[in-house]
Formats: C-alpha cells, sequence, structure tokens
C-alpha cells in the first residue's frame, strides 16, 4: 500500500490554470498608472575603451526627457561572490553592449530619440577576445584594480593579471601515477558560449518613493540576493535592507539567466534617479542576448591515466574558461564545476586546475548546468576516445570506473549512497545498447551515444530556505516562501509536501509568488537547490503547524496528542474511532469550551532549512580539508541518432535519461525537465552557434541568426527514467534534478556522431554544416 | 516595441487613390502583408511619411488561371496560395515554396508580392518566379508595365520597381507541355529559418531544363551552364554527376554567419542531385507528391 | 494624423484613435489593457505575440494597429469557453503541456487556428501549426501530445 497520499503523485500543476487561461501576471504585465517613466540604455560600441567623457546636454534637451544618469551618479561597485561590476561602466567600458548611461523619459520613444544624442567619447583599447590572448603575459588588463576587489574567501584572483579566480584540486600525485599507468591519453575540447533565451526578456520597474523607500518588481530567479546586492551597493546612499523591497511576479523561463543581478540595477538606479516616480527598463531581444549573463566558453585540456584493463587511475585536466568581462557570478560557475570536473568516475589521483579568465566578451553566469555542461563534453567525449583505444564497450568502461558510495571525491569527501550503477543499467537497456542498426537508405548512417553525468547544487555554505504557513478559514492554506516558479512546477511540489503533512489537498494550497516584504527568506532558485532546501523548510513549516494543532487539541479538549493524526482535513485520533474535528472549525478562531471561552486562535507555521554541515574553506593549493557540497544527482543519458550523410542533418529517432532524484515528488513534473533539459541541451550541441566579430560585437542576437528548437526539431521518443535512491535529509528522500537533464546533451551526440561515422567532432556546436564537411573531406581521402 | 517615428496611416479603396497619395506625399511606402515592412519601421531602416495599406483592394487578392496565365494577386498571402485549387493543379511548386516559408503566423500575412520586393537575397519567391519567367505587373499613374523576373531583381534589396509604381500581381505564362519541378530550402534545421541555398528545378517533357539557385547571390542564379548541358538528355546517374561538377563554376556563394561558402558549395551540389530526381520523377507523374519537404 | 478605428476584440465593440505607427500588439496591451499577448522578440519570430485576425493567427508585434479596422481580433480570452476552460486548455493542464506559461497563449491561439481549420490533425501537422511558437521549457512533446490526445 502507497504510504503516501501527494507526495509521489503527478498532481496537476497549482498554477496551470493560472498560466493557460491568460491570467498570469509576468513583469511586463504590471500596470503602474500614468506616472511611469521609461528608461533607455546607452550602450557601448567598443568592447574594450576608456570613457574620456560623457556629454548628456543634448539629450536632457529633448521634450520628455526627464533625467539622464551615468556612472558618476552611481559610482558603486555589486556582485554577488566578488565586488566587480559597476552599475553603469565607470571609467572604463568592457564589453560591446555595456550601459553607460541611461535616458529617462516620458515614454519610451522620447528616450529612445534622446538616448541617440547621448555623446560618449572612448579611447579604444584591444578588446581581448579569447583566453588565449588573455593570459598572454603582455596582454592589457581588463581589470587592473582586480587586487582590491571583495570577494567570497574561498575566490583565489591573481593580481596583475586577467585570472579573476584560479581553483586547484589536488589528490594524490598525478605524476607519479600517470608514469605507472599504462596508457596516457590527453586531448582538447573547446564549447563556446551559449544563451539562455528564456521566452521572456528581462525586466524590470523601480519605484523610490517620497519615503525613501525602494521597491523593485523583477522577473526574477533571487528575489532576496536582489534585495541583498541592491542594499549593499546603494548603502552609500543610506539605503538599508529594510529600505527595499524586491516583488516578482512569475517568471517567463530562467535558466539561470534571471539569477543573480544583471541588468535589474539599471532599473533600481533610474527609480533612485527619479524619485517618486516608477521607472521600467524593458530588455529588447537584443539587449537579452548581450547584456545578461551568458554561459561561458571553455577550452578543456584532459589528460587521462588509464590500465590496459580500463581502470582510471589518474585525471589532468585543465579548464581555461572565457568567463567574459565581469566574473562576479560566473566565478563560482568555475569553482564548482572545477571541484566536480573528474565527472562521476573514481579517480585516485587527481590535479584539476579551473581558471577563470576576463575577456572583453559579455559577463558569464549561471545557466542550467553550471559548468557541468561545459565540461562534461570534454570529459564525456575523451572517454569514448580512451575505450576505443583500448578496444573496450564504452559502457562497460563507465560502468568500471562510475563511482560508488564510500568513493573519495576530488575534494576528500566520501561519495553517498546513489543510483548511478541503476541508472547505466537501465539506461543501456532502454536504448539496447550493443545492437548495432543499418539504415536501409544508404544515404542514413545510425549511431548511438552513451554519457554518465552528475552535479551537485553549487552555492555558498550558508544558503538558506524558509518558509511560512498560514491557514484561511475554510483550512485552506497559504504557503509563503520566496522560492521562484520558472515554470519547474516549484509551487506545486511546496504544496504536495505541505499537502502530505497535513491531509489538506493541493487544490486547496495556495503558493504565492515572492515580495521580499511578506515572504520569508530564500537565498535563490537556482542550483537545482530548492525542492530539497526549500522543501525541507516547507515540510517543517507544514509539521510545525500540524505539532500546534494537535498540542491545541490536547489542551483544549483534553485528547492525549500521541492519538492524534490529520486526515481529510480533520484531526482523528487512534483511541477514539468517532472523534473528528473539522480543521475549518477552530484553525483561525480556536476551539471553543463550555463556557463559552475559546482556545488558540489563528494557526501559523514557520519552518527553516539550512545546511549546517557544509564549508567552503579548503586548502588553496589543493581544495582537500572542505566539505565543498551538499550531495550529487547522478545519472546516465543515452541518444540514438540518424545522420544524413550529405547534408550532415541529425534526426533523433530516441533519446533516454535516467536520474536519480532521491523521491520524485512529483513524477510528471521530473519528466517534464527532463523533456525540455534534453532538447535545450541538444540544441546547444546542434543548433546554437553564438558568434562574434574581430571586434567583440555579437553578430546573431536575435532568433533568426541564433536557432532554438521548435516543434519540427524534436526528438520522436523520449523517454525519461526516474530513479530512487533517497536523499537521506531531503523532503522524503527527494533531491534536485532541474538542470541535471540539459548536461548529457552534448557529448551524447558527440559519441553517437563518432559511432555513425567514425568523425570525433572536438568543438561544439556539431551543426549539420560541420558533420558535412568532415564527411566529406572524410570520403574524399 | 515603439515604432519611433510617426505617419500617416491610409487604407485606400482604389488604386487612383493610392496614385493620389504618392503625389500628396514625399515618401510613401506600401503595406501589403507588413511581416518584413514592420521590422523596417521599428529599426528606422525605413522613414515614409505614410503607409498606403493595399489590402483594402479586392482586385489584388485574385488567384486566376486563363488562357494559360496564372495570375497572382500582390495581396495573395502564402496560406492562400497553400490553399489555393488553381495553385495546386497549375502551378504546384508554388505551393511547395509556400509551405516552407516562415510559419502559419507569418504565412497568414505575408505575400509573394512583398517578399520580391523587399529582395532580400534569401527570398524565397525569388527562384521560383525566375525559373518561370514570371512578368510583375506593376501599375503607376502613367499607366501598366510588366517586368519581366530576369530584370526585376537588380541586386540585394534592389528592384526595378521606380518611385510611383505598386506591384499589382505576378503573372506567370505557363508551359503547356507536361513538366515536373522541385523546390528545395536549406535550412540550419527543421524549424523556420531564412534559406542558406535555394533552389528551383524545373524538368520538361521535351527535354528542356531549368536550374535557379536563391540565396547564393545578390539575386537568384539561373545556372545556365547546368540548364545547357541538361539539355536533351534523359535523365541517368552520369549526367546527374557532370552537371554537380558544374555548380562550382556556376556559383560563387559567401560566408556569412548563417553558414560558411563552403557548405553553400557542398550543399548546393547534393540539392542539385535531389532536386533534379525530383523534378524528374514529377515529369513522369510520379512522388515525391508537390509540398514534400524534400530536404 | 490619427485614425479612429472600429473592430471587434474578443466579441466586443472597440471603438479607438490610433496614431499612425502604433503597432496592435502595443495598442492591445498598453491601451486597452488585454496582456495575454506578449512581446518576446518583437520580431516575430518567437510567436509570444500571436493574436487572431478574422480567425487566423498573425504576429501581432508585426501589425499596426490600425489594419485591424473593420476585422474580429481574437486574442486568448476569447477562445475559453464563455470564461472557462476549452477542451483544449483542460487537455493541456491534464498534460502538463506548460510549464513558465509564458508561450502558453500564442501555441493555444495557433492550436486553435489548427483545429478549427482540421479536427483531426496528424502529429506532424500539429508539429507545423505550432512551429512558429517557440517554447523553451518544456521541449514541446508535452504539447503535442495533449492535442493529440485531444483529437483521437
Amino acid at each position: 500500500m502507497d504510504k503516501f497520499k501527494y507526495i509521489g503523485k503527478s498532481v496537476t500543476r497549482i498554477d496551470g490554470k493560472v498560466k493557460i487561461s491568460g491570467a498570469a501576471q509576468f513583469i511586463e504585465d504590471m500596470d503602474f498608472g500614468k506616472n511611469l517613466l521609461f528608461a533607455e540604455v546607452v550602450e557601448s560600441p567598443y568592447a574594450h575603451a576608456l570613457i574620456n567623457n560623457i556629454d548628456i546636454s543634448e539629450a536632457l534637451k529633448v521634450p520628455g526627457v526627464v533625467k539622464v544618469i551615468t556612472g558618476k551618479e552611481f559610482p558603486y561597485k555589486f556582485g554577488l561572490y566578488m565586488h566587480d561590476r559597476h552599475v553603469f561602466a565607470l571609467k572604463r567600458v568592457r564589453f560591446v553592449g555595456e550601459q553607460v548611461a541611461a535616458v529617462i523619459a516620458r515614454d519610451i520613444a522620447t528616450a529612445k530619440k534622446a538616448a541617440k544624442l547621448v555623446k560618449v567619447d572612448y579611447t579604444e583599447l584591444t578588446p581581448v577576445l579569447s583566453v588565449e590572448q588573455a593570459l598572454d603575459k603582455d596582454c592589457v588588463l581588463i581589470h587592473p584594480e582586480l587586487e582590491d576587489y571583495f570577494h567570497v574567501p574561498w575566490f583565489f584572483p591573481k593580481k596583475k593579471s586577467n585570472v579573476a579566480h584560479l581553483r586547484k584540486i589536488r589528490k594524490g600525485d598525478v605524476e607519479k601515477a600517470f608514469a605507472e599507468s599504462d596508457f596516457v591519453f590527453e586531448d582538447t575540447y573547446t564549447v563556446p558560449r551559449y544563451a539562455h533565451c528564456a521566452i521572456e526578456v528581462h525586466g524590470t520597474i523601480g519605484l523610490y518613493d517620497n519615503s525613501n523607500r525602494l521597491t523593485v518588481w523583477t522577473a526574477s530567479q533571487s528575489p532576496h540576493t536582489q534585495r541583498n546586492l541592491f542594499a549593499e551597493a546603494f548603502a552609500p546612499l543610506g539605503i538599508t535592507h529594510k529600505d527595499v523591497r524586491v516583488i516578482s511576479p512569475f517568471v517567463g523561463g530562467g535558466f539561470g539567466g534571471k539569477a543573480g543581478v544583471s541588468m535589474e540595477i539599471i532599473g533600481a538606479a533610474c527609480a533612485i534617479a527619479c524619485k517618486g516616480r516608477p521607472v521600467k527598463v524593458n530588455w529588447s531581444r537584443a539587449q537579452e542576448f548581450y547584456n545578461t549573463y551568458q554561459r561561458q566558453g571553455i577550452t578543456g585540456k584532459l589528460k587521462l591515466g588509464i590500465m590496459k584493463d580500463g581502470t582510471i587511475t589518474a585525471m589532468d585536466n585543465v579548464l581555461y574558461w572565457d568567463a567574459g568581462a565581469y566574473v562576479e557570478y560566473g566565478a563560482n560557475v568555475v569553482n564548482a564545476s572545477g571541484l566536480s570536473a573528474t565527472g562521476p568516475y573514481r579517480v585516485p589521483h587527481v590535479s584539476i586546475d579551473s581558471v577563470c579568465i576576463y575577456t572583453n566578451l559579455p559577463p558569464g553566469g549561471p545557466y542550467r548546468g553550471f559548468g557541468y555542461s561545459e565540461f562534461l563534453f570534454g570529459l564525456e567525449s575523451h572517454l569514448n576516445e580512451v575505450a576505443k583505444k583500448l578496444g573496450i564497450d564504452p559502457v562497460e568502461l563507465r560502468k568500471k570506473n562510475a563511482i560508488s558510495e564510500g568513493d573519495i571525491l576530488t575534494y576528500g569527501c566520501k561519495m553517498h549512497p546513489n543510483g548511478l550503477k541503476e541508472a547505466i543499467e537501465k539506461v543501456e537497456k532502454e536504448i539496447e545498447w550493443g545492437k548495432k542498426e543499418v539504415s536501409k537508405d544508404p544515404n542514413i548512417a545510425i549511431g548511438k551515444g552513451f554519457a554518465l553525468f552528475w552535479k551537485a547544487p553549487a552555492m555558498p555554505p550558508n544558503a538558506g530556505s524558509s518558509a511560512f504557513l498560514k491557514f484561511n478559514e475554510d483550512a485552506s492554506i497559504n504557503i509563503l516562501v520566496s522560492g521562484m516558479e520558472i515554470g519547474q512546477g516549484y509551487l506545486t511540489v511546496m504544496a504536495q509536501i505541505a499537502a502530505e503533512v497535513l491531509s489538506i489537498p493541493p487544490e486547496k494550497i495556495r503558493v504565492e509568488t515572492p515580495d521580499t516584504d511578506r515572504n520569508p527568506y530564500e537565498w535563490q532558485t537556482v542550483a537545482s537547490h530548492i525542492t530539497w532546501g526549500c522543501g525541507n523548510a516547507v515540510e517543517r513549516a507544514a509539521k510545525d503547524a500540524r505539532n500546534q494543532i494537535f498540542e491545541l487539541v490536547e489542551r483544549a479538549l483534553d485528547k492525549p496528542k500521541d492519538s492524534l493524526y490529520l486526515e481529510d482535513e480533520c484531526v482523528k485520533s487512534t483511541i477514539e474511532s468517532n472523534f473528528k474535528l473539522p480543521l475549518r472549525s477552530f484553525i483561525i478562531n480556536g476551539i471553543q469550551k463550555e463556557d463559552g471561552s475559546y482556545r488558540g486562535g489563528p494557526i501559523l507555521g514557520r519552518g527553516m532549512f539550512m545546511p549546517e554541515y557544509t564549508s567552503a574553506l579548503s586548502d588553496p593549493e589543493t581544495s582537500q580539508g572542505g566539505k565543498q557540497n551538499v550531495h550529487y544527482t547522478v545519472g546516465a543519458s543515452a541518444i540514438k541518432i540518424e545522420i544524413d550523410k550529405r547534408t550532415g542533418k541529425i534526426r533523433i529517432p530516441k533519446v533516454v535519461l535516467a536520474v536519480d532524484c532521491g523521491k520524485a515528488l512529483n513524477p510528471d513534473l521530473v519528466r517534464g525537465q527532463v523533456t525540455g533539459g534534453l532538447l535545450q541541451g541538444i540544441a546547444t550541441v546542434l543548433y546554437e552557434d553564438m558568434r562574434f566579430d574581430e571586434k567583440g560585437r555579437m553578430l546573431n542576437p536575435s532568433f533568426s541568426d541564433y536557432k532554438i528548437p521548435t516543434s519540427m526539431d524534436v526528438p520522436d521518443e523520449i523517454v525519461p527514467i526516474i530513479i530512487e535512491v533517497p536523499q537521506h535529509d531531503g523532503p522524503s528522500g527527494a533531491r534536485g534534478m532541474g538542470e541535471h537533464t540539459m548536461i548529457p546533451a552534448a557529448p551524447i551526440i558527440a559519441n553517437a556522431i563518432d559511432d555513425a561515422l567514425g568523425i570525433r567532432i572536438k568543438s561544439m556546436p556539431v551543426t549539420a554544416e560541420k558533420v558535412a564537411l568532415a564527411w566529406a573531406k572524410k570520403n574524399a581521402e | 516595441m515603439a515604432i519611433v517615428n510617426n505617419f500617416d496611416y491610409v487604407k485606400p479603396k482604389s488604386l487612383k487613390s493610392v496614385f493620389r497619395l504618392f503625389k500628396q506625399y514625399k515618401n510613401p511606402i506600401i503595406l501589403a502583408g507588413g511581416t518584413d515592412l514592420l521590422d523596417m519601421l521599428k529599426s528606422g531602416a525605413v522613414v515614409p511619411d505614410v503607409v498606403i495599406d493595399i489590402k483594402g483592394l479586392n482586385v489584388l487578392k485574385r488567384i486566376t488561371y486563363k488562357d494559360g496565365v496564372l495570375f497572382i494577386g500582390a495581396c495573395v498571402t502564402y496560406t492562400e496560395l497553400i490553399e489555393s485549387k488553381i495553385i495546386k493543379k497549375r502551378c504546384p511548386i508554388i505551393l511547395e515554396m509556400a509551405k516552407q516559408v516562415a510559419s502559419m503566423g507569418v504565412r497568414n500575412r505575408g505575400t509573394m508580392a512583398g517578399n520580391i520586393c523587399s529582395a532580400v537575397p534569401c527570398a524565397d519567391s525569388s527562384p521560383v518566379l525566375l525559373a518561370y519567367n514570371a512578368d510583375i505587373v506593376v501599375k503607376s499613374s502613367s499607366g501598366e508595365r510588366s517586368i519581366p523576373a530576369e530584370d526585376w531583381f537588380v541586386g540585394s534589396r534592389k528592384t526595378a520597381l521606380k518611385k510611383g509604381e505598386v506591384v499589382r500581381g505576378i503573372s506567370i505564362k505557363l508551359e503547356e507541355q507536361p513538366q515536373g519541378a522541385s523546390f528545395l530550402k536549406l535550412g540550419r534545421y527543421e524549424g523556420e529559418d531564412l534559406a542558406q541555398v535555394n533552389l528551383v528545378v524545373i524538368a520538361l517533357k521535351d527535354k528542356t531544363y531549368r536550374v535557379v539557385y536563391g540565396s547564393v547571390a545578390p539575386v537568384p542564379l539561373r545556372a545556365r551552364k547546368i540548364e545547357s548541358f541538361l539539355k536533351g538528355h534523359d535523365f541517368y546517374k552520369a549526367v546527374l554527376k557532370e552537371a554537380v561538377a558544374l555548380v562550382e563554376s556556376e556559383i560563387k556563394p559567401i560566408s556569412d554567419v548563417r553558414a560558411s561558402k563552403e557548405y553553400r558549395l557542398h550543399m548546393a551540389k547534393v540539392m542539385l542531385e535531389i532536386g533534379l530526381e525530383a523534378a524528374i520523377n514529377r515529369l513522369s507523374g510520379k512522388k515525391p507528391v508537390y509540398g514534400t519537404k524534400l530536404l | 494624423m490619427k485614425n479612429e478605428i472600429k473592430f471587434l476584440l474578443n466579441g466586443e465593440q472597440v471603438i479607438i484613435e490610433v496614431a499612425g505607427n502604433e503597432v496592435l500588439l502595443e495598442m492591445l496591451r498598453e491601451r486597452i489593457g488585454v496582456k495575454s499577448p506578449k512581446c518576446g522578440c518583437d520580431k516575430g519570430d518567437c510567436g509570444t505575440c500571436t493574436v487572431m485576425i478574422n480567425g487566423k493567427t498573425v504576429r501581432s508585434c508585426l501589425v499596426l494597429a490600425a489594419e485591424v479596422d473593420g476585422a474580429e481580433v481574437t486574442t486568448l480570452e476569447g477562445v475559453m469557453d464563455g470564461g472557462d476552460l476549452s477542451p483544449l486548455q483542460k487537455s493541456f493542464l491534464e498534460h502538463n503541456s506548460f510549464q513558465c506559461g509564458f508561450c502558453a497563449p500564442g501555441v493555444i491561439l495557433s492550436t486553435t487556428e489548427l483545429l478549427n481549420k482540421n479536427p483531426h490533425p496528424s502529429k506532424e501537422q500539429i508539429k507545423e501549426a505550432i512551429a512558429g511558437n517557440l517554447c523553451r521549457c518544456t521541449g514541446y512533446t508535452p504539447i503535442i501530445d495533449a492535442v493529440t490526445d485531444l483529437v483521437k
């Protein structure tokens, strides 16, 4: 008999109806009255230049212009893990499109017109557009004051260089291990930048009212973190946390791009500059491409030591990250993925250098997978090449070296129980691994590819979640949390967790979008951690409420607390079968005694969760000694592709992904993440192709030329497999999986192409053009 | 979202009114489907003082076939082309091309006439009209003239349309002899895309051929060397191989953000193979059915 | 010069003065307050601005407001079953077809046009009908499944 009533069930999304009826309000849909002002940003045309002078006089003359602001009015730095960014570029610009000024006017057409009249005098500097260039000892410094920047203690910038952070992991003795290995194979893999392409663009409205209260409405994954960053940045103006309120409505897709603070601070600054009137900054699609976070590019130099029986002995991985002009968030991508760059394998000797490098390209930041998709392409491609050279089946090689419970991770801690082995076996079976298929059409080649994946939530060691839970007279519930519903189904799962504890059906539970004044703290909705972190907080809040209910019933009606339970929205007793007290009869107004007085009052639950066992402090030279990650989610994936050898186009008849999510609180939502994440990952391999010119300008900032998949591009069959090895400290055993479904997509395709055509492509994207020309070349030889 | 520059909007009821408006304003521009024009208005690429909406002119909405001449009015949308029985019967290659233009919501508004007036190198309609020796019928206050397709395309975004003229429609004198044709469009994936290479192949019963490439030059390009090589030949593999070998001497595509010249050349050859085979099959009434996506 | 236009919006008559350069999407959202069509790219590439004009879906970011004079304009609000969820919407809900919901209005209108023309479309036809509506969250499969299930 299923012990759960709501957990593990594919409950209908509680935000489903509001979204498909058009009632869901996104940031662009909010009205602010006739007093609303509009801001247009003046952008740098150069990737790297000194700002000599900004002449706003002509712009100010345009009727309808209220204010023009520049870095002069806001010379403040901000950032999440590092303070290396300004609100507006101050003395120099560091990427094409960087904000230099904002024109605020009564309507957007006026703001646009006036923005063209702002004259900025620049002195061009050499743009640094590659990691090789940035690392050259004679290269111009993009951040000459790097050593003075505030940063979290576990970052290590190299002063007087373009290296913003270097994460070094050293475990065992790689050189000795290489010397003692039967084989050492090395190669280089490159992955370029990618854009999130959430269908909703970034937008912000700010209001600094005449009582000195700053309210910022944003499409954000992180309202509390945004509030924190605004309060930090504007502290010199006398603004503190209590003066700042951040409100986020529904968000039209985030994928990491709406985490942290990117363009939102412009809205906040414009609001402060125009006290008493709301100001709106809305990004165009082009700005969404070049002036929000991008996924960093990477060049990975991988060296693997292995015995002839396939046992991996050592790995040396040097990851050069093109992290962009500002790395206040992106440096943690470099950090977190560096710690896990062995992939889910047992590797006794490890040397990893994850290098965060400044370039004059858009700032890199969080993107679904947080660096893992980037390094896994190289790692999983390389393992296949190694398997080929050793004559071992690539899946057998992975099984042999797959990480198990108790194995030592790169940073010295032990791996926890996990379903990796089960995932591999189930995927192997589903894709019919080993069965070679040949197409009847001589132009078509069929191939299969396999990869493992893993990821740990990348967070500071003190990322907290909290929840309030309040009842209404009809025993419905409002759960107040500050996690964000970005589409993953988070609100529904929180409702399910509370529903299970309190026996109230999810349809009677409302989980609202956050307002930092009213909803308690949540660090950010990133890292695939809020099902686990905030889920724990909600579960505790529900249990707290339940406890108060039982205590009250015991106190008021003399029923022993231990005998009470909740069922069908009533309090019942195991020792008194006809005791049935509906929650609605007392949940607000208390229980009435014989003398007419009441006991109790409104029941309000409170819960909080913050892991107390993680620490980012470790030896800076080796990364040993800390406990950097809370847990890993692991999995395996495989794909079958059909390649048209003449055109290079790839069709996907089948793709399989198994992920160990501990406990699938809502299986349909888990499967939804698999389908969506796989397609997003597949797109990075096959279609998305970001181009920059020699001056650092993005050439294709539109959907016309940066292709994201349409309904015509979906695989024929996607098979999600749910593995459940419980997370010991997760709500009902759950752990996150939202990012993970994207991570293996690139290498499974690269491996399948190699299987089909015998061509190993070591850089992404692997477009039809690349495949067709590679095959034509191979054929001609 | 905003179009910064303001202009008047007028929706006349007759062509005469259109010409009157041409006289009244300095910088008039014609609006049919708007799927290209709106973007140009937003970017400031065009700065008119009046936008003249010709969708009120019913005479421009018709598709007719009479005495061997197919006429497509300037306001006929791609969706209407796809749904037209006349097009399906008389010139199904237009159906095949129209189905691959953009997506449903754009096809419901966009027109072939608009497409060839924008005259971007990757336009889908252009190689079709050139292959069929279409005439673009334009009208002005001083009368009407027909511009043959090969004279219409002057350069990238440049046509032979003069100031004061409006496209009334596209006229195609269809040949009576049996023929088979194919339209191929190279995109980066299955979803909507701007063509990196376009190709139209027509195979006629008298063993003459027409081969027109789009998106490999500023204007659509007739592959005359290939056409004259194919002339008189039945279709067999050796012929095909030699025809394909001529592609490199026929076209000199460029590299841009969408495709490299090497891939364009490679695909131009692959497309010729597929297109020629399909056209020949259709000449003898065989599959693939018109409207199939051949690439 | 301003134009006074008269049109039906979801069955209700609207009389409004518009500037020549006013775009339909702007007019609907900012002046009339109908928020379901969204602005995702402003170039007609993403489909979130989709509305129907005389029963045919168009990209309202590529239509001037003045062009709808005398026409019937339908947004998502107009295809609901008298304010309740239509059978199509109910199927989407059951199949978990949407995640963030931003593309939903456009997808629902495109699918509505398809089903009005063709009550029993094939899977290919369903895919083609929504090919102009970009979705980044779902991978499209649950959307296609919902329509397939509804029409079988």
